[in-house]
């Protein structure tokens, strides 16, 4: 008898709780992690914007508008010195002469407006390389003049619709990247945590070799190697498998070590004398237990594969134009003169800052959630 | 004889995400010079943190409640009153371990692995007592000697790693004196040696305190090495101290059922063949304190309407002794 | 401690053999060989056609007519025996002449960081434990995931551009104009510590984010520990204790990974060096990739990742030193 006078919502709550499954447990501590929570909505739209490139963007990633080369970025407006409008609208471009340097320039004409309209038509484009389709999320009403939200670089490409195409191969490069160091550190580690003993110490020998080596002169080995007629897809395929190549130490070591520790646990024994193929008890009975440590490390080791990707294609070593990536769009950045003339060639970085920041955040959080302990706070 | 260490209506709390927990509440006991007070409680029932507040050493999200008093008859005769102190201060410092030493459980993990065990006892002397280092030096291998270490000059550039737990035990209790503190403090200082090394240990501790004539406390969950080494005890339960008295008599005759139950819980050879009766269900937690007498959960004898509802206060059935359970305190159950 | 250090140099020559195996391997992967592209760039612009015999020639000339296996002989031993890293094609001299007193400059950039990089993030990472929860503890903790988020050439840029708006001055390069090809001289070596910093600070930025969230989780889980209570409880002033105990062995985890700073900072380099135009290492090193000149290439990386192994082996023998428990286990 106690008198415990809780109200039975809260034992039901309890039983709730009691009764819920280790992912639905770690999905509900992730919940409460409210900046991986925000991380996690600015990731799905990210990506959402770069699986949907050909619908967002205006325009295409090479097209462009030879009339507004380095243009700023237009900002849509109510209001200008004729009166407002309910519709958003920009100026209209007009070519003037620099009075210093005589050359021409593209300045915004005051006297035009240019409406923004949703879901216009604009150019056709295949959506996923398949769908054609003529609707954009937004464009001008005009038929020749264009909106550039965040302006154009010196080809008059429009950066704003490139950044987006950016985001679709930068995300997309990632995502192979990790998938396939995850491949090579489940065999990888799997191998050497199972097997123990000389296995292991080979294993662990190379591993500490492929770690030893800096990462990124040593991706740039590997991308120096691609030969220069290859096509911009074969380029984007070896680089997926170049950054996957030499991702994995770090989690087949993870792999390895809670492989080691639960190898002579009850069950894994019980499931050996069974006459379990190896393969089905890594599978089945070992992995299974600190799967969720594995996604945490994968969810990490995203930054890793987006700087890297950045970085060579910043150098000049990792995807090359016509492809569009956020590190080949900073290879129009690389000096000073760039911040202080045409600063929105910058956009992209920002992009890169982002996107790692929350896949660390997610991966704190995940890991705060995954960790049985964390409930005692 | 003088009260080395008075402490009344001892209250602390922690401010904590699920708000203020309050494990230790209204807890009085004192101790004598040159005895011990033993200070008995399963874990959890506020033993270690009620001594951790005489030493000043809770975290900042501890609250000491404000009517709290803490006395403290310094070697000088000085009287300090603990509680008032800033936990900071010139004066707590030198309280702590020159005045009050302190022994823990795990003998490894007090010792900091990086240090020799020479390095932590001369940083303690030249604190409280030689400034001089190669005399400070003398000391710590003579109270090695004191507590039963082989090789002393030897061992005291040894690390920790280096040394069996019982070992450890010992050059642990030589640590805490070697400040030459007048009150011990001991936290169970028996519970992680093995039976052998712990009969062992106890031997030393009586025989140290009696020839040092310190005051001691003595806290464990064992009543019955309470019986070899305390001639005080105090029964605590859920942050309170539900019975004191003079040892041997709290055992011929315990008046909580509390300790009633602990003491069938204790095996003994006249009774092999009953079966030992221990407590009946869990303790409960913290933040689920009960309301009336905190053991009314579990009491065999608790009165309905009575010991679920108010608090039962401290009486003394007998000189010297003194007990809050409603069952001894007539008076006041008719007066409820 | 003999043994542990015999033991541990031991291990540091294997992984450096593996290691030199891989940049062989490396080396090897670009398509087309040597010869070809020897061939191209002697004769290329003049005028001479080249024909399948002169490639031919050439090729036994340089060697490239043996087994893989036994061309990485010749290489590994030329490098060890004779300090001869082969020939750098771009420059017609050889590798060793190319990299120069190239190895020295890199050699600084890498020490300055690492100090600037330690100097920062140990007395930080400590302050932020002993400060828990408070608002420089989370002020901190933004802080180093920006640190890890930023890519160092974007934030080489915005320093570059800072310094050039608020100082006037073009702060890129390693010397100033007048002192780029004077002889080595003390004058010189201050004008080089005075353009080490930027580098150096770039090259810190996401190792002092890193060693700077290491050093906070020890710091705080050693700041719990049952010793530091002891030592309270022995009346051990509060300054005094967190130096001898917890900070004590806080940073241990910071010397276990001095390798790996120094492998995160050379990755950094060829990137950065691009950004502030260092004529260093890895600026050569992106140079000798994009000429597809792989010895110099395949040195340079050589020398980087030998670096890095020494400094593993550095680290190992220091924190044996630290911690007393560790010579014990062997």
């Amino acid at each position: 008898m106690t008198d415990t006078a809780k109200p039975d919502r809260d034992e039901a709550q309890r039983l709730r709780y009691y009764s819920a499954s280790q992912w639905t447990l770690i999905w509900w501590r992730f919940r409460r992690h409210r900046a991986a929570m925000v991380a996690a909505t600015i990731l799905g739209i990210m990506a959402l914007m770069g699986v949907f490139a050909e619908v967002v963007a205006p325009y295409g990633p090479t097209s462009r508008n030879a009339s507004y080369l380095d243009g700023p970025p237009q900002l849509p407006m109510f209001c200008d010195r004729q009166g407002c409008s309910i519709r958003p609208f920009v100026h209209g471009i007009k070519t003037e002469r620099d009075p210093i340097t005589l050359r021409a320039i593209s300045v915004p004409d005051p006297e035009t407006r240019v409406y923004v309209s949703f879901l216009a038509r604009g150019e056709q484009v295949r959506l996923f390389g398949v769908i054609p389709t003529d609707i954009h999320l937004f464009g001008l009403d005009h038929d020749k003049a264009r909106l550039h939200l965040w302006g154009t670089d010196d080809l008059g490409r429009d950066v704003f619709s490139r950044t987006i195409y950016a985001t679709r191969t930068s995300l997309s490069i990632g995502v192979m990247g990790v998938l396939i160091s995850f491949v090579l550190a489940l065999i990888i580690g799997g191998t050497a945590g199972y097997a123990g003993g000389r296995v292991d110490g080979g294993i662990q020998r190379v591993t500490e070799v492929v770690r030893v080596v800096p990462i990124i002169p040593l991706y740039m080995g590997l991308a120096a190697a691609m030969p220069p007629e290859w096509s911009t897809t074969q380029v984007y395929f070896a680089m997926t498998l170049i950054l996957g190549l030499f991702g994995w130490p770090t989690l087949a070591r993870r792999i390895r070590s809670q492989l080691l520790s639960i190898r002579n646990e009850d069950y894994v024994v019980a499931a050996r004398l069974a006459g379990a193929r190896p393969s089905r008890i890594i599978g089945q009975h070992m992995l299974p237990s600190f799967t969720s440590f594995i996604i945490v490390d994968l969810v990490i080791s995203f930054p890793y594969m987006i700087l890297s990707e950045t970085a060579l294609s910043f150098v000049g070593l990792g995807l090359r134009p016509p492809s569009v990536s956020w590190g080949v769009m900073l290879q129009q950045a690389q000096s000073v003169r760039v911040i202080e003339q045409t600063p929105w060639l910058f956009i992209p970085a920002g992009f890169v800052v982002v996107a790692v920041l929350a896949f660390t955040v997610i991966g704190d959080g995940l890991r705060d959630a995954a960790d049985p302990y964390s409930e005692a706070r | 004889m003088g009260d080395l260490l008075t402490v009344e209506n001892l209250t602390i709390s922690f401010r904590t995400d699920e708000g203020l927990i309050t494990p230790v509440q209204d807890v009085s006991f004192s101790v004598q010079k040159g005895r011990t007070l033993g200070l008995v409680g399963e874990s959890g029932s506020g033993k270690s943190v009620s001594t951790k507040a005489v030493m000043r050493l809770l975290p900042g999200s501890a609250v000491i409640a404000p009517d709290t008093r803490m006395h403290y008859t310094a070697k000088d005769g000085q009287r300090v009153e603990v509680e008032k102190l800033d936990p900071r201060s010139r004066a707590i410092r030198r309280l702590r371990g020159g005045e009050i030493g302190m022994i823990f459980q795990e003998p490894m993990a007090s010792f900091s692995p990086v240090y020799t065990i020479g390095n932590q006892m001369i940083e303690a002397i030249r604190l409280h007592r030689e400034p001089n280092k190669r005399q400070a030096r003398e000391i710590a291998i003579a109270m090695l000697e004191r507590v039963g270490l082989s090789d002393p000059a030897t061992r005291i550039d040894q690390y920790p790693h280096e040394m069996s737990g019982g070992m450890r035990q010992r050059a642990m209790i030589a640590l805490a004196l070697s400040a030459g503190p007048a009150l011990l403090i001991a936290d169970e200082p028996t519970t992680a040696l093995d039976v052998t090394i712990q009969a062992q240990v106890l031997d030393l501790m009586r025989e140290l305190q009696r020839d040092l004539g310190m005051g001691m406390i003595f806290i464990t969950h064992d009543l019955g090495v309470i019986a070899q080494i305390a001639q005080d005890v105090a029964v605590m339960y859920l942050g309170t101290i539900v019975e004191r008295g003079p040892t041997a008599e709290v055992i011929r005759d315990p008046k909580h059922p509390y300790t009633q139950g602990l003491l069938a819980a204790i095996p003994s050879l006249d009774r092999l063949n009953a079966r030992m009766t221990p407590v009946p269900g869990d303790i409960p937690s913290p933040t689920e304190r009960p309301t009336g007498c905190p053991f009314h959960t579990r009491c065999v004898h608790a009165i309905a309407g009575l010991c679920s509802a108010r608090t039962p206060r401290e009486i003394a059935p007998e000189p010297g002794r003194a007990v809050r359970c409603w069952l001894h305190d007539e008076a006041g159950r008719s007066a409820a | 401690m003999l043994r542990f250090t015999a033991e541990r140099f031991v291990g540091m020559i294997v992984t450096m053999l593996l290691v030199s195996l891989m940049v062989f391997i490396i080396m090897e992967l670009p398509p087309g060989d040597y010869a070809d592209r020897y061939a191209f760039r002697k004769y290329s612009g003049t005028g001479v056609s080249v024909t399948e015999a002169d490639i031919q020639a050439i090729r036994v000339e340089l060697g490239l007519d043996k087994p893989m296996l036994l061309r990485y002989f010749d290489w590994i031993g030329n490098i060890v025996l004779h300090g001869d890293f082969g020939q750098a094609f771009a420059f017609e001299t050889s590798v060793t002449k190319v990299i120069g007193d190239k190895a020295l400059l890199t050699t600084a950039i890498l020490f300055g960081t690492l100090i600037i990089t330690y100097l920062v993030s140990i007395p930080i990472g400590i302050y932020a434990a002993v400060k828990r929860a408070s608002f420089a503890d989370y002020g901190l903790t933004t802080f180093s995931y920006l640190g890890l988020a930023l890519p160092n050439f974007l934030l080489a840029l915005i320093l570059l551009y800072f310094a050039n708006r608020w100082f006037n001055a073009d702060i890129g390069g390693l010397f100033s104009a007048e002192m780029k090809d004077a002889p080595w001289s003390l004058a010189k070596a201050g004008d080089l510590i005075a353009h080490l910093w930027l580098p150096a600070i770039v090259l810190a930025w996401s190792a002092v984010a890193y060693q700077l969230q290491t050093v906070r989780a020890t710091m705080s889980d050693e700041l719990n520990k049952l010793s530091v209570t002891a030592a309270r409880a022995r009346g051990v002033p509060e300054t005094k204790l967190l130096i001898k105990y917890p900070a004590r062995l806080a940073i241990n985890p910071v010397v276990s990974t001095i390798g790996f700073d120094v492998n995160r900072i050379f990755s950094e380099l060829p990137i950065v060096a691009v950004v502030l135009g260092l004529t260093e290492l890895g600026e050569l090193l992106l140079r000798a990739y994009l000429d597809l000149d792989m010895y110099v290439a395949g040195a340079i990386l050589l020398l980087l990742t030998f670096m890095i192994v020494f400094m593993n082996f550095i680290s190992d023998i220091l924190l044996a030193w630290l911690d007393p428990r560790i010579k014990l286990g062997g």
